[in-house]
Order: structure tokens, then C-alpha cells, then sequence
């Protein structure tokens, strides 16, 4: 498939990653070093996850269900590491906000906080896609290609790289719908996330079947976009908050 | 759907690695045959199947069933156009029995040019077109059973192209070094050392051990034999009924004349000669008459003014037909040798009591004996009285001469055991003092029909191979894939004592076997045999890895079978000039083989370029989108929070 198909391939899968790093996260320090931490974190339970069910491989693709329990328990595995993200993160912005009173200087704002939120999600993003998409990508600069019989419309690292693009979408944006679930303490969106990495995750299995590709993906996308949309609709409404009452202080 | 585990099992998947027999380049002094990539890259291009595709829009490779394979190059060397369309040749491998009757890529009088007699238009092969001898500025290769399969819905599926931006291709590795040097003869390659030219190992012996320091020395009695076969894919020059059924029936007589009491009696000493090369210019009964005359340490003990008689076994596989074997008597001059020899040769069809064995003279309109190493020796010493055994009169019985169908298939082992007997017969009554021999006498002198069949396993089949209990025995091999009886390149200095790792399996297994054959006495298993045998003219067979072996006493001996053209001086090899005391060097081609680094096929699928830019573009284009939407949210939020 030549380099230029293996540059697309990579673009596709990280290139709104690196246009968000590019715009928002490469301007405060702090932003890239939580990224990377984040990247780090992600990385590193994906691997714990694959070493602990190393070996029950290989599950044999006869039957869904071994491959339901994989992902569940995964995507608990995952969810619980977010919780403990939180609390890390909470004590580092008490830290910080102690930091900021004895130097006289402002606490972190709202927009901050949001900010760090959508960078670890980026973190968790890129992780994603970095395990998923790119470690698979390598035969894809040669010049063969490779289409799958049970998606045999389009090439195997295309259906890959626009999987990983809609799983970027909904950890980055999910990061943010958590961290104000667990600050606000609101049940709505403490149960979003969750919810939908594990239909996310589940829904992944329907490409298992011949053609299912061409409806786990739309799905995918769907979800994708909830998340976008939920976070936005989130975001402005704390934001008018915020404004309103500081305007009332 | 197997589980991929790991990306490189992912690319093993895209990635086919399909296994192939190629053809390689083989130069001589005036230019090149054979085939190899036209330049040093590797070669890439759709499959295509021969008989759906007339025209040829852009290079492909053409995949091409067995029996059409000479239509192809026919159409090949007449059509240019074609012919530049063609990226690379795959020939399926057999399907069944009955696909093809005959087929043979060599001239129609193979190596005519050294024939002792004028008639160099008569047609021992007629069904020869030839094609081996062109040179190929293409790859070609023949595939094995499960390739071919690969290979045919490789094709259907481009035929029926569902996708019209993917096609199934065929990647060629066959760059040779003499392409990339530049170098096209072999006088060139030889000098730039990017080819080595074409040679092994000859094995001779004794039958009794020649006494070295005897005064008398009794006649000699020759039996010769060839190992080596040629195809258009080296690594498939099988060559069953050309020549290696002779062979079989050669060490077969060794192995029944060694049981017979009373040999120190006989009157004549038996030499049994086999020589390798001979496919390729006759190097290596070339080499040896030679080498004769030089006196040199390889032929210690023959002179040649004592060799009275010469025998060959050419093929002599295929002539059981209905339960009879017959088998033709080809003579050269009729002299008082040669009516000896047919006599005794009918003295043996008589002791055999049966009528399923016939030995008949060939036809007298024959122009002369076939073509055979009995040719070198004629060319050398016109009076040389010698016979050519083989199984066809007046053309050749084998179908599939110089081709790799010459397989196990096309030879009938009572064929080869019943030529065994009979000239180990026939050299014992040449030999004997006797006038009268006793039928019982002869009647004892019986081939072993095991060792024939386990000969024909080792040497012409993939299972067992040359890891067959009578070879490992011997020698450990060092092929473990299936035979081939080329002769290949010679490796290092020419010597009569070589090194093991530059002799071929089938000429060290000869060397050990016949040593042991002919031995008049064997030691014990002893270590260090090499430098330990006690006596000066012992030799150390079954010689195993650590050294240990058994000392004989035996007169057995490799002879360098390289072209009389060719010196070794110093790590280089020089072509003399022509020499007219050395008629068949003058006509010498003087082969070579090219070298080359990896030699490979691969299939795979293979997207158009607009597709993949395509895909680009689409990379890019979601990168630039979702900066700008980012962009425009940060601004949109900004000027929200700003708004204050």
C-alpha cells in the first residue's frame, strides 16, 4: 500500500489528536505534561489487561461470548483506573490551588480545569489508538494490502483507523463528562461514561459478523457524536453558570 | 478464519511466500541462456493465465499449464510484442498422469557438436523444441503442488475483478550478479567473479584393488556412468531414466560382482567410472581422459593404453514392455573388442533362462553410438572399441529427456535391475579366463533387488531423499530437501583428495559405497580413521562427524570434472585459449553459472495508487477539519467567557 496509504492511515486514526494538540494543549506546559502522563497511564493498563488475559488465548472465534467477557471486564478494569485518576487529579489541583493562595496568585479557573480534563482524555485517546490502530499499521507502509473476508469492502487498516478515530473521540470528550460528573457530583454523568465505553466496546463486536462492519461502525460514530454533543450541551452550561455567578459574587 | 497472533503473522498473511523451482542464468563463451530479473530490482506484476489472455496490455505474469508451456515460448520468440509485455512465467506443476505425453527443452541431438560422426541432423530426440537453450530476460518458475493452487485463484480472482482497484500480483527475486555486472559470457563473469563455471567430482574404481606396485598389469575392462541430469529449473533435474537408471544399474553390478569368489583370478581388471558434468559438455569424461594422459594422482593405477574395452549404461529404465525387457547394444567400430562384448552380452541374455530379456544390436542405419561420454573418449582415440547399453534403438525411449518430468515415474526398476545383471554378467565373462563358464557359475551372479529399490528412493524421490537409511549409512547429507542431479559449480580447488564440504552428497555417498564394495579388507571402526588407517593405501569410509570410521583397502578415487578450457590459478578461474591437440575443447561452450544473492516469489494483493492517495487525502483532510472546528470552538468559548 505505499507510505502515502500508511501516512493516511496513521492521519485518520491521530490526526484530530495532533490538531488538538497543535491548538489547544501545546500552549500550557502543564497540558502537554498531563497528557503524557495520561498517555503513559492508558498505555500501561492496556498492557496489564493483555498480560492478565494472556493466557486464556487464543479464545477460539467460534462463540461471542468469551469475547463479551474480555471486553467487559476490561472496560470495568478501565473505568475503575478513571476513578482513580480523579482522585490523583483532585489532590494534585488541591496542591496546586494551596500553591497558588501562598504565591498570591489566582486558582485554577474552570476553563483550566476543563482543559487538563480534556487533555487526560487525549491521553486515554491516543492510547487507545497508539495499542489498537498504530501498532498494526507497519505492513501497511509496504506494498501489499490486506481486506478482511467478513469486511471485504474496504482494506483491514481502514476499517482499523476509523475505528481507533471514533474510540479518540469518545475517551477524549468522556474524560471531560467524568471529571464534572465526579466534581458536581451529578449520577447523570457518572453513569455516561461507563455506559457508553462499555456499549462502545461491546458494539465492536458486531463487526465479528460477515458485513457487520457496516453496521458496528455507523454505531461507533453515533456514539462518537453523542459524546461530542453531551459534552458540549455540559460544558456551556457550567460555563453560563460559572459566569453567572461570578457576576452575582 | 485462523486467529492472527502478532503482526508478522499478519504479514505472513498479506505476504504469501510461495515456493518455486526457478531458472537461473547459465552463460558460456558466446553469450547467456536461462533466465533471471532484468535488472537488480525485484520484479512486480499482475497474474494473468495463459489461455485467457491473448494480449498482454501491460507486464504480467503469465501462469501457464504444463502442456501449453512450449505454445508460450513459442509465441515468446516470435512475437516482440508479447514478449515485452512479459513480466514473469509460472508453469503449473502436473495435475495428473495423462496431462502430458512428452516434453523435453533440449535440442533435437543434444550436444550434437561433439559427435564423432557427421551426421549431426539425425534426431535422437525429436520431441526436443529447444526452449532451455534461449536466454530470458524474464524470471520463470515452476511451482509445486499447493503453489499451483495459490497461484490459480490468484488469477481467477483478478479475471473476475470485484474490486476493480485491487490486484493480485507476483514479486520475483531473481536478480543474478551477472546482470547486475554486466557481464554476459563466461569468459567476462569469470574474470569480474560473478559466475563460477559448471563441475563436481568424478568417482572411479577398482574391481579387485589395483596393486600399485605389481609389475603386471593386467587390461582393463571399463564400466561407465553418469550422475548428472539437466532440466530447465536446476533444482528439478531429476533425470530418472537419463542417466541415473544407468547409475542405478551400474552399483547394482558393483554390488553382485563383489559377492563373487575368485576376482583376484580374473584376467582383466574392472574399472567402473562415474562422471559428473556430463550434461554440460561432456567435463567430466573430458576432464578425465585428460587427466590420464597427465598421469596425474587422481588416476593412479590407469594407463590408458591398457584400456581394452569400454561399456556405458545410458538409460535403461524404460525398456520393460508387456513383461519383456529389451534392451539395445550400440557399437562403435566393429572390432574384435566389440564382437567379444556383444558375444558375452548374449552369453548373459542366454544364462538368464527366461525370455522376458532381450539384448539386440542397434539398427546399423543409426548414424552412430548415441549421444553418450563414450563420444569423449571416440574424439580422443578414434580406435576405441566400446558399446552403449540403453533401452531405445533408434530414438530415445525417454520421453522427458533433460526435463523435470524425467521423475520416478517415468522408470520401471526391473527394467533397471534386469539391465544389472545382465552387464555384471557380460563383465564377468569378458573377464574371466575362462572360454566356458558354467551357467551355475553365472547364474550366482544376481543384483540385489532392495538395493535397487532403496537406489531409486534415495536418488529420485522426495521421501526419503538423500536421508535414506542407505546414504546415511555412508555420509550425512547435507541436502534435506528433495534431489536434483545437477551438477551444480565447482567449488574450490580442483584436487584428488578434496575437501568433503566441496563434494556433492551423490559423489561422496558413491566414493564411500563403492569403497566399501570393492574392498578386499575392512578394518574396525576406528577414530581419527584419516590420519590412523595402518596401511598406505587404505581409505577412510563411513567417515562420521567426530572422526570415527572404517579403514579399507580399496582403490577408489575422485577425478575433478571441470571443462579441459579452464585453469585454476590462485582463487581465479582463466579460460586457455582453444587448442587443436584438444578437438572437443575447441567446441567446448565452456558453462558457467551465474551467482546471485536471494532467490524468492511472493504473492500479494496490490491497491491502485489513486486509491492510496486517495486515503491521504483523507487523512489530511480530517486533520485540517477538526483544526478548524477546534479553532472555532476555542474562539466561540473565548468570546463566551469574554462577554463580561
Amino acid at each position: 500500500m505505499t507510505v502515502a496509504a500508511g501516512v493516511g492511515y496513521a492521519l485518520l486514526a491521530l490526526g484530530p489528536s495532533l490538531s488538538l494538540f497543535i491548538a489547544v494543549i501545546s500552549k500550557k506546559p502543564f497540558l502537554i505534561l498531563t497528557l503524557l502522563s495520561s498517555t503513559l497511564l492508558w498505555l500501561i493498563s492496556l498492557i496489564v489487561l493483555s498480560g492478565l488475559w494472556r493466557a486464556f488465548l487464543p479464545l477460539g472465534s467460534t462463540t461471542w461470548w468469551p469475547y463479551t467477557i474480555l471486553i467487559v471486564t476490561s472496560v470495568c478494569f478501565q473505568e475503575g483506573l478513571r476513578i482513580l485518576f480523579w482522585r490523583v487529579y483532585k489532590r494534585l489541583e488541591d496542591i496546586l490551588d494551596t500553591f497558588a493562595d501562598r504565591a498570591s496568585k489566582p486558582r485554577l479557573f474552570l476553563t483550566d480545569k476543563m482543559q487538563i480534563a480534556l487533555a487526560g482524555g487525549l491521553g486515554h485517546g491516543v492510547a487507545h489508538a497508539v495499542f489498537f490502530c498504530l501498532s498494526l499499521l507497519t505492513p501497511a507502509f509496504g506494498p501489499g494490502t490486506y481486506y478482511v473476508n467478513r469486511c471485504s469492502h474496504i482494506p483491514f487498516f481502514l476499517v482499523s483507523a476509523i475505528i481507533a478515530l471514533a474510540f479518540v473521540t469518545i475517551h477524549t470528550f468522556s474524560m471531560v463528562i467524568a471529571f464534572n460528573g465526579y466534581a458536581e457530583g451529578t449520577k447523570l454523568e457518572q453513569i455516561y461514561v461507563p455506559t457508553v465505553h462499555l456499549v462502545a466496546g461491546v458494539a465492536t463486536l458486531i463487526n465479528l459478523g460477515t458485513g457487520g462492519c457496516l453496521v458496528g461502525i455507523p454505531l461507533l460514530y453515533f456514539l462518537a457524536i453523542l459524546t461530542l454533543l453531551h459534552c458540549g450541551k455540559m460544558v456551556s452550561r457550567r460555563l453560563t453558570e460559572n459566569q453567572s455567578r461570578q457576576a452575582n459574587s | 478464519m485462523n486467529s492472527l497472533e502478532s503482526v508478522p503473522d499478519l504479514e505472513k498473511l498479506m505476504y504469501v511466500a510461495v515456493d518455486g523451482y526457478p531458472c537461473v542464468r547459465l552463460l558460456n563463451l558466446s553469450g547467456e541462456i536461462g533466465c533471471s530479473n532484468p535488472g537488480r530490482d525485484k520484479v512486480v506484476a499482475p497474474i494473468v493465465r495463459f489461455k485467457n489472455a491473448d494480449k498482454l496490455a501491460q507486464p504480467s505474469t503469465v501462469l501457464v499449464s504444463l502442456n501449453e508451456v512450449q505454445s508460450l515460448f513459442t509465441r515468446i520468440l516470435n512475437d516482440s510484442t508479447y514478449a515485452k509485455n512479459i513480466g514473469g512465467v509460472l508453469v503449473e506443476s502436473k495435475a495428473d498422469q495423462n496431462e502430458l505425453n512428452d516434453f523435453s527443452p533440449v535440442e533435437k541431438f543434444p550436444q550434437a557438436e561433439f559427435a564423432p560422426y557427421r551426421n549431426v541432423h539425425y534426431e535422437w530426440n525429436p520431441i526436443g523444441n529447444g526452449i532451455m537453450l534461449n536466454a530470458y530476460n524474464f524470471p520463470v518458475f515452476l511451482l509445486s503442488q499447493n503453489s499451483t493452487s495459490i497461484l490459480r485463484e490468484a488469477a481467477v480472482k483478478n479475471e473476475e475483478a470485484e474490486k476493480s482497484y485491487t490486484t493480485d500480483v507476483a514479486e520475483f527475486n531473481l536478480v543474478m550478479q551477472t546482470t547486475k555486472a554486466g557481464t554476459h559470457d563466461s569468459k567476462s563473469c569469470l574474470k569480474e567473479g560473478t559466475c563460477l563455471p559448471l563441475g563436481g567430482y568424478s568417482v572411479w574404481s577398482s574391481l579387485p584393488p589395483i596393486n600399485i606396485s605389481s609389475t603386471q598389469s593386467k587390461p582393463i575392462i571399463l564400466l561407465v556412468a553418469s550422475m548428472d541430469s539437466a532440466s530447465f529449473f536446476r533444482d528439478k533435474s531429476l533425470g530418472a531414466d537419463s542417466p541415473i537408471s544407468g547409475l542405478i544399474a551400474l552399483v547394482a553390478a558393483v554390488d553382485a560382482l563383489s559377492r563373487v569368489d575368485g576376482l583376484g583370478d580374473l584376467n582383466k581388471q574392472l574399472v567402473f567410472l562415474i562422471f559428473t558434468g556430463e550434461a554440460w559438455g561432456y567435463l567430466g569424461s573430458r576432464r578425465f581422459l585428460l587427466e590420464l594422459d597427465l598421469q596425474t594422482d587422481a588416476v593412479t593405477g590407469l594407463n590408458s593404453t591398457l584400456i581394452d574395452m569400454v561399456m556405458e549404461v545410458g538409460s535403461v529404465g524404460k525398456g520393460s514392455s508387456e513383461g519383456v525387457n529389451t534392451f539395445y547394444a550400440h557399437a562403435t567400430m566393429a572390432s574384435s573388442a566389440t564382437n567379444q562384448t556383444m558375444a558375452a552380452l548374449q552369453r548373459a541374455q542366454d544364462s538368464l533362462n527366461s525370455e522376458d530379456v532381450k539384448i539386440l544390436p542397434a539398427n546399423s542405419s543409426n548414424p552412430g553410438i548415441p549421444p553418450s561420454s563414450l563420444m569423449a573418449f571416440l574424439k580422443k582415440n578414434t580406435t576405441t572399441a566400446g558399446i552403449v547399453f540403453d533401452d531405445f534403438n533408434t530414438v530415445f525411449a525417454n520421453k522427458f529427456y533433460h526435463s523435470h518430468l524425467d521423475d520416478l515415474s517415468n522408470v520401471n526398476s526391473s527394467s533397471i535391475e534386469a539391465a544389472s545383471t545382465i552387464i555384471a554378467r557380460t563383465l564377468y565373462i569378458l573377464a574371466s579366463k575362462d572360454t566356458n563358464i558354467s551357467n551355475s557359475t553365472l547364474a550366482a551372479i544376481n543384483t540385489n533387488v532392495s538395493l535397487v529399490e532403496e537406489l531409486l528412493g534415495c536418488l529420485l524421490s522426495c521421501e526419503p531423499g538423500l536421508s535414506c537409511d542407505l546414504v546415511k549409512n555412508y555420509i550425512r547429507p547435507t541436502t534435506t530437501s528433495c534431489p536434483s542431479n545437477y551438477v551444480g559449480v565447482f567449488l574450490g580447488e580442483p584436487s584428488s583428495a578434496p575437501y568433503p564440504g566441496t563434494v556433492n552428497d551423490v559423489s561422496r555417498f558413491l566414493w564411500n559405497f563403492l569403497a566399501e564394495k570393492t574392498a578386499i579388507s575392512k578394518g574396525d571402526v576406528i577414530s581419527s580413521c584419516k590420519q590412523n588407517c595402518s596401511q598406505k593405501d587404505q581409505l577412510c569410509v563411513r567417515e562420521k562427524a567426530d572422526g570415527k570410521g572404517v579403514c579399507v583397502t580399496s582403490t577408489t578415487r575422485y577425478v575433478p570434472a571441470y571443462s579441459t578450457r579452464l585453469k585454476y590459478e590462485s582463487g581465479i578461474w582463466d579460460v586457455l585459449p582453444a587448442d587443436s591437440s584438444d578437438p572437443m575443447g575447441m567446441l567446448d561452450p565452456v558453462w558457467t553459472e551465474s551467482f546471485w544473492d536471494v532467490i524468492g516469489l511472493r504473492v500479494y494483493t496490490v491497491q491502485d495508487t489513486g486509491y492510496d492517495h486517495l486515503v491521504l487525502a483523507g487523512g489530511i483532510a480530517v486533520t485540517v477539519s477538526a483544526y478548524v472546528a477546534i479553532v472555532v470552538a476555542r474562539a466561540f468559548i473565548t468570546k463566551a467567557l469574554k462577554r463580561d
